[in-house]
């Protein structure tokens, strides 16, 4: 019998890259509506899939991450009115999550620069809330309760932007600790060029990559790729991406590099020779005393 | 007697940097044998712990439920509560100044394979609790220490065995200790034929990396060939750390080989004990004798390396000589530099010698270089217009109510912990999780 499975859904909601998407110069236009009407479908057969199934999904906005759905606690007050030709689930879902879609994007008003999309916030806490319901604490009653104990949570992330170089160690922070907590990332890149730390994600939680080329069969991509729990991945031919990029961003201009140069003290990468190390501001000269030193060595700190 | 004179010397002045860099570790105390817990290191846990915990010759059963004390209405609690304040205090205290720590290790795992193992005064032997912990103590490095390796040598019959090769993968580690039937105990232990076994597996280490034997030591004789002192003053000046864990009592060559070495020396007294003091190894040795190099002002040496990072190929992809062992092979990895392909990474390319690491092996360790702020703790809801009503990061919506079993220290009573940055209310286990796990505060992301 299968257990019941977790799965945190990141939705990337930068306006600029949706608004791009949409153009019909490209060869496959889709626009944020078709998307989530898609992305709806997917949802509903993720819940209807089975009983016991928990769902989250978080938005990355411009500047902040926000959660539009929860499946173990209701988060707006009005429930849809009953309607005889659709099940209340669903109804539930689709209401709250275009809802609270419609909410932010209204929030976010005329702007003359648009901040970059908070992704890693609304990763961090896809994880914080697995951490949640993977770890039901006595101090809590309302989560011990919880019947169903989720076995292999996942989480997806339906990227458009490209990759933001200045978040690269908090990314791979959260990928530690995805890993730690047994966590699956799907990346699904629905639009714009391939993401290099997205990719590492992917690989290494044992998660799929997969770059949309047929844009208008998003919603086959996320069925036949992304429905299926880890559990069952073993036995179907799941895509996985074909290579994976390890190439980091630098420290000093945020770009990303394949080869650095790397400090021998902290290991900051930089994509050109500094005489000295900014972030640790160790002196890269000889010391004729260097006995007694191992050079690589690490300086803590604690804030 | 003229090495020797250097050695105490050198002992001094590293007690000294050692000072001034932790600035809260106490004075190394000279005067041994006293108490069996002289380890000047050990984390204030560490020695509450050894204080109230009896001898396990002492203790005829354990009470683990007198510990937990109900509060009226039955529940746990507040014991509980209690212990996350232990551990949010802990956490503030951690040293504030700066400490250099050695990032790629080398450790060889010596262990004692000798008849005295099987003593059963640590349940259920000594040699089950030492492989078990052992094991706990590999994937527990691994993860802190991921571009290190570990190698295993065991002491019995008289001689030093190889178990297991020096190596980085936690699961070849894991797999020549799992196998109990040929580690099986007996004879007499050699110190002085281990530990050279150990120094000859690690001599032809580069120098950036650190060079450490941890003994794990249940006899309380050695049978040696020669000199031991000889072989000391060898680590010595090979600048090898060695650490002991004794499982039976103190002896003067085991306390002799941590101090002179600069490692750390512990007796465990029973076997939660044992753990704390082999666990205490985990996490990387501060790099001390810093001052050596001219006064506190002066910066040792450091020099940026030009490493690649390479794309791998999949299982997939069409078959092609790997440069390392012209083998026909799928899967590899290409040098971002020459493009040769190699099998696995970290490894100096074959054709232009560029260093190619793996790009999240590094960043691994770069929480360290920026930590999370420690989370304020609300303790005054006055003058909050719209407080948050669920944790920032989880969702759990925060109880109105003031408990009242929360008053102690670092403890908010409304269980709400606020980031000094972006302002946002945490509940208090995602506090926790963020600091210790994460690493990356979900409201400002970063």
């Amino acid at each position: 019998m299968e257990k019941a499975s977790h799965l945190s859904v990141i939705v990337d909601l930068s306006p600029t890259q949706w608004h791009l998407s949409a153009q019909t110069s490209n060869q496959y236009p889709l626009s944020i509506e078709t998307f989530l009407s898609q992305l709806l479908a997917f949802l509903n057969a993720h819940i209807a899939s089975k009983h016991e199934n928990s769902l989250v999904v978080f938005g990355a906005l411009p500047g902040k991450s926000v959660l539009l759905y929860s499946s173990t606690e209701l988060l707006s007050d009005d429930v849809p009115s009953l309607d005889a030709n659709s099940y209340l689930p669903f109804k539930l879902v689709d209401s709250t999550v275009v809802q609270r879609i419609m909410n932010e994007f209204d929030a976010i008003g005329e702007l003359e620069e648009e901040p970059s999309c908070a992704l890693v916030g609304a990763v961090t806490k896809a994880l914080c809330y697995i951490n949640r319901i993977t770890h039901p604490s006595s101090t809590t009653a309302g989560v011990a309760e919880d019947p169903s104990i989720v076995h292999d949570p996942r989480i997806l992330i339906l990227s458009v932007s490209p990759d933001l170089s200045s978040s690269y160690i908090p990314i791979m922070n959260a990928i530690f600790s995805a890993q730690k907590l047994k966590v699956t990332i799907d990346v699904c890149k629905v639009y714009g060029p391939d993401t290099v730390f997205l990719q590492q994600a992917a690989h290494l939680t044992n998660g799929s990559y997969i770059y949309l080329e047929r844009r208008d069969a998003l919603l086959q991509y996320l069925i036949m790729s992304f429905l299926s729990p880890t559990s069952i991945r073993k036995i179907l031919a799941v895509p996985k991406q074909d290579k994976i990029d390890f190439r980091a961003a630098c420290f000093c201009h945020k770009n990303i590099v394949d080869i650095g140069f790397v400090c021998s003290v902290c290991l900051s990468i930089f994509c050109q020779p500094l005489p000295v190390c900014s972030t640790c501001s160790f002196l890269s000269i000889h010391s004729n005393d260097s006995m007694l030193l191992a050079p690589f060595s690490l300086l803590q700190t604690h804030a | 007697m003229a090495p020797r004179n250097r050695d105490d010397n050198f002992m001094d002045v590293d007690s000294d940097s050692d000072i001034s860099l932790l600035g809260d570790v106490e004075h190394r105390g000279k005067g041994k044998g006293k108490s069996k817990t002289t380890d000047k290191r050990k984390k204030d846990k560490g020695k509450a712990k050894a204080k109230e915990q009896a001898y396990t010759w002492e203790a005829s059963y354990t009470r683990s439920w007198d510990t937990v004390q109900e509060d009226e209405a039955g529940s746990l609690q507040g014991a509980v509560e209690d212990l996350m304040a232990r551990g949010r205090r802990r956490r503030l205290l951690a040293p504030a100044a700066a400490i250099r720590r050695t990032i790629i290790r080398h450790l060889v795992l010596l262990l004692d394979l000798s008849a005295a193992m099987m003593d059963r005064d640590m349940r259920p032997t000594r040699f089950d609790l030492m492989l078990q912990y052992a094991r706990e103590f590999v994937v527990e490095w691994f993860d802190q220490n991921p571009l290190g390796q570990i190698g295993v040598v065991g002491m019995r019959a008289g001689i030093g065995e190889r178990i297991g090769e020096m190596s980085g993968n936690p699961q070849d580690v894991l797999k020549c200790l799992s196998e109990r039937t040929r580690l099986e105990p007996t004879g007499e232990p050699s110190l002085q034929n281990a530990i050279e076994m150990a120094r000859s597996s690690m001599s032809h280490l580069p120098t950036h990396s650190s060079r450490e034997i941890l003994i794990i030591f249940g006899s309380l004789t050695t049978c040696d060939p020669g000199n031991i002192h000889d072989t000391l003053d060898a680590c010595v000046k090979n600048k090898i750390r060695i650490s002991v864990v004794a499982l039976a009592a103190e002896m003067k060559i085991s306390r002799d080989l941590c101090d002179k070495t600069g490692g750390q020396f512990g007796v465990a007294m029973n076997e939660g004990h044992f753990k704390d003091i082999l666990f205490e190894l985990v996490p990387p040795p501060a790099q001390r004798a810093v001052a050596r190099a001219g006064g506190p002002g002066a910066n040792p040496a450091a020099d940026l390396m030009m490493m690649g990072f390479p794309t791998r190929l999949p299982d997939s992809s069409p078959p092609s000589l790997c440069a390392c062992h012209s083998d026909m092979k799928s899967e590899g990895f290409l040098c971002p530099r020459c493009m040769a392909k190699v099998c696995d990474v970290p490894t100096d390319c074959d054709i232009c010698g560029l260093m190619i690491v793996s790009s999240p092996h590094l960043a691994r360790s770069y929480h360290h270089l920026f930590p999370v702020k420690p989370y304020e703790a609300v303790t005054s809801m006055e003058g909050e217009s719209m407080p948050q009503a669920a944790c920032h990061a989880c969702a759990r919506i925060f109880s109105t109510s003031v408990s009242t079993a929360a008053t102690s220290e670092g403890m908010s009573p409304w269980g709400r912990y606020r980031c000094p940055d972006c302002h946002n209310d945490f509940c208090a286990e995602c506090d926790v999780f963020v600091h210790d796990v994460i690493h990356c505060c979900p409201g400002c992301g970063k």
